[in-house]
């Protein structure tokens, strides 16, 4: 009894089960639902805008702003147009990040490497700063630096040092330089540069003749006194040349009955409290990071470099942190974006940052239009730092085996 | 019979100099010139910070402030007779805390742990030991304090529950949790027609206890929302994970503070008017997705880590893509970042102070509006802050800590 011979034959995979189908009707479904969503909303919005009257587009960028901006870097009058405003206020966060991004980073390394101290003392108290600036929101921080400030004494009172610092409960004054004659300043400023770039060129030339011959080459030494000389003969030239040099050291001064300071430079409360809890909270990151970045380094390269007789200090500076460097670069960059937006906490303590002249904009323009510059112009300082870390990680990176 | 060697070659001891307090105190403090001189600078510096910290938090430092403020640091305005009018709502957040007690108990019946019972005791002896505070009878009544009481027998009634009745799973414990998180929502909010649930508005809503339920609620749902995130930016579907990048990317890229400003006076034009509102909720929800951008990106930075061979064997093993992902990568991938997710809570209860820019009076907030409405406690502002520090330091050092012990028990970097 032999039943008919079953044939299979084979029928592909349901539709219902195959993999790349059922991919792609996931992939179109979820398109769908956003595209939806976002019509929706747009028209939500659009119908909000013309129901209530509410101003959209951008033409208000031309108008007068016609608001005091209480700290302003560039030269600033209530009649200027939003535009400008938003420009003054791009430029108050960028000095402010730039300025706390060196400080913390300094810092940082500082505490990050007396944690590691084999001082006991020293690394307890590194311990203690990170573990307490790291743990207590930046706001709390920012408003306890604001009522410090404030109980220092008054601007007549100011605490002196040598004649050219001044710290009162306004700000923080000290000397500067100031350009004479923009032009010849300007030269100069070129040939500066002209004279980094062959200090420079020495460094790599000095340093590629120590690898090859084996002798000191003084790279360090070398760059600098040929950037140093360059400068400074191009200094003496112009002043020669034109009368007068090319920059004056402006010392701060009292002035007047309320005791005015003019002059130098002076970083005002807000800008001061600001930069302080700034450049703490940050401090207290880059710290753990570095610390991080060095405990990563293998314990077979400190202890070859010590074995070949460099100094602890020589270990540290040419083995240990150049190869600490490759882990430290990526999150320290991303804490260098942290310290951007956090900026837009200056709000809290009087300083008019990008997003407290913005928050303030939306009450005579339209909001909508406002958040999409501010979310642009943040967007471009996180991808200029993100570019900055790149191009230096590009540059250290790991090469070879 | 062991027998003792009846001589043995004379052990030299290590010189004195290498053992004991004398031998730490030269490998630590004096190994070298330089090393002794950082320390008696460091020490003089650490002794004077010591002398003059002390004697400020002693003797010069008027903690008024801090007595003034009392219960409005943990509440807000919640318990005034402009949110409750004519009726007492102060019952409403204790209930809620002893439910909290309640829970911690249960789980630490669940898991006889020494970490568990410690917090859970903690909790409720701080809360209990609050109904001692030497207020008068006038402002902080006897039925207050019998409520606050009552968070010492809530610890171990809920380790009877978890040990003597069906309620002492794992996954019951959770469910009670996430219950008693919209329970309190309810308590807190009030429920319109019940006459003991008088609706309160969240406008009220303030305190510590406001930043620790903007806290919670971000926490239980940033951890999956960025792992959905992180799997999302990792798939192999184009249109997935590019929206999930442009998420991912747009959140991380703005300050949480114009993300908050926005949600005030962009998201409401975005819905139709005639919907329901809330601006609390609309916060939380910004918050929430803030962290789980940074959450996503700490997952698969995990995810990255993991050798490829993991997830190749599992496959080959036969499990499918979905419990190869959950079962296998998943598990080791968030084990090998726990500091990065722990980082990221303590980030998140340190952004709630945020809110005040919507206007929200949370612990921090109202601590500067008290200031700024009593100019006779200005010069008290530095108490203020410093406690108000203090009192953050001791939640987010408290996570640090316990995640510490989470991974020492998962045997991170051991095994």
């Amino acid at each position: 009894m032999v039943s008919a011979p079953r044939i299979l034959t084979y029928q592909g995979i349901p539709v219902w089960r195959h993999v790349q189908i059922i991919q792609w009707a996931v992939q179109i479904m979820s398109g769908i639902v956003v595209v939806a969503l976002v019509v929706w909303f747009f028209s939500n919005m659009v119908g909000a805008i013309q129901d209530r009257d509410i101003p959209s587009g951008f033409s208000f960028l031309s108008r007068e702003y016609q608001t005091p901006i209480g700290e302003h870097f560039l030269p600033y009058d209530s009649s200027d147009t939003f535009l400008y405003a938003l420009m003054v206020g791009i430029t108050n966060t960028a000095i402010v990040a730039v300025a706390g991004v060196f400080l913390a980073t300094a810092l940082g390394i500082f505490i990050g490497v007396s944690r590691l101290s084999t001082n006991w003392i020293v690394s307890k108290l590194a311990m203690v700063y990170i573990e307490f600036f790291r743990n207590v929101p930046l706001l709390v921080q920012l408003f306890f630096w604001f009522y410090i400030v404030l109980e220092l004494p008054g601007i007549r009172e100011s605490v002196v040092v040598a004649d050219a610092f001044y710290l009162s409960n306004r700000g923080f004054s000290m000397p500067w330089p100031t350009p004479t004659d923009y032009t010849v300043a300007l030269i100069w400023l070129g040939l500066a540069a002209i004279a980094i770039v062959a200090g420079a060129l020495v460094y790599r030339r000095q340093a590629r003749m120590e690898e090859q011959t084996g002798r000191s080459g003084y790279p360090l030494i070398y760059s600098f006194a040929t950037a140093i000389v360059i400068g400074a003969i191009t200094w003496l030239v112009l002043s020669f040349a034109t009368g007068n040099s090319p920059f004056d050291i402006s010392v701060p001064e009292p002035q007047g009955r309320f005791g005015n300071i003019v002059g130098g430079f002076t970083a005002r409360a807000g800008l001061m409290v600001l930069l302080t809890g700034l450049v703490m909270y940050t401090a207290s990151f880059i710290a753990e990071i570095v610390r991080a970045g060095i405990q990563s380094v293998g314990r077979g390269q400190t202890e070859a470099a010590r074995a070949l007789g460099l100094s602890p200090m020589n270990t540290l500076r040419n083995v240990t942190f150049p190869q600490a460097l490759r882990v430290i670069i990526p999150p320290l960059i991303s804490q260098f974006l942290n310290l951007t937006k956090n900026s837009s906490l200056g709000g809290a303590v009087a300083y008019s940052d990008l997003t407290n002249i913005a928050v303030t904009m939306t009450q005579t323009a339209p909001a909508v239009s406002i958040f999409m510059l501010i979310m642009a112009s943040y967007l471009a300082m996180s991808l200029t730092w993100s570019l900055i870390g790149n191009i230096y990680n590009r540059r250290i990176r790991f090469v070879g085996g | 019979m062991a027998s003792q060697p009846t001589s043995r070659p004379e052990a030299i001891l290590p010189p004195r100099s290498e053992v004991g307090v004398i031998g730490w105190l030269h490998a630590n403090l004096f190994s070298s010139l330089l090393n002794s001189v950082l320390t008696l600078v460091s020490g003089a510096l650490l002794l004077l910070g010591l002398w003059f910290g002390l004697k400020w938090i002693f003797f010069a430092a008027d903690w008024t402030v801090i007595s003034e403020l009392g219960g409005r640091f943990l509440l807000g305005r919640y318990n005034t007779e402009a949110a409750c009018d004519g009726q007492n709502c102060f019952w409403r957040p204790q209930a809620a805390l002893i439910m909290v007690s309640v829970l911690l108990g249960a789980a630490w019946g669940l898991r006889s742990n020494q970490v568990a019972r410690t917090i859970a005791w903690l909790v409720a002896g701080v809360s209990a030991a609050f109904a001692f505070l030497p207020y008068s009878l006038e402002t902080m009544g006897l039925d207050v304090r019998i409520l606050l009481l009552l968070n010492l027998p809530a610890v171990p009634l809920g380790w009877a529950l978890a040990r003597y009745t069906p309620l002492g799973t794992g996954t019951r414990i959770t469910i009670l949790g996430v219950a008693i998180f919209f329970i309190t929502l309810i308590l807190m909010r009030g429920l319109p027609g019940l006459p003991f649930l008088q609706p309160v508005s969240v406008v009220y809503w303030g305190g510590l206890s406001l930043n620790l339920i903007l806290a919670v609620g971000g926490i239980t749902l940033s951890l999956p929302i960025g792992i959905s995130l992180a799997l999302g930016r990792r798939s192999n579907l184009p249109v997935v994970k590019v929206l999930c990048i442009f998420f991912i990317e747009v959140f991380r890229g703005v300050p949480l503070i114009t993300l908050l400003f926005m949600s005030q006076t962009l998201v409401p034009l975005a819905f139709p008017e005639d919907m329901p509102q809330n601006s609390l909720f609309r916060a939380a929800v910004v918050i929430t997705l803030f962290s789980s951008a940074y959450m996503a990106e700490n997952i698969r930075g995990g995810l990255q880590a993991l050798h490829p061979g993991q997830a190749e064997a599992a496959r080959a093993l036969g499990l499918p893509g979905w419990q190869t992902t959950l079962l296998i990568s998943l598990p080791q991938a968030i084990r090998n970042v726990i500091p990065a997710i722990v980082g990221q809570f303590i980030g998140l209860f340190k952004d709630t102070s945020l809110v005040y820019i919507i206007g929200m009076l949370d612990v921090v907030a109202i601590g500067r509006s008290f200031i700024q409405s009593n100019p006779e406690f200005l010069p008290s502002a530095r108490e203020l802050f410093v406690f108000l520090a203090a009192v953050f330091w001791i939640f987010t050092y408290g996570m640090s800590y316990v995640s510490g012990k989470v991974e020492d028990y998962l045997g991170v970097g051991i095994r």
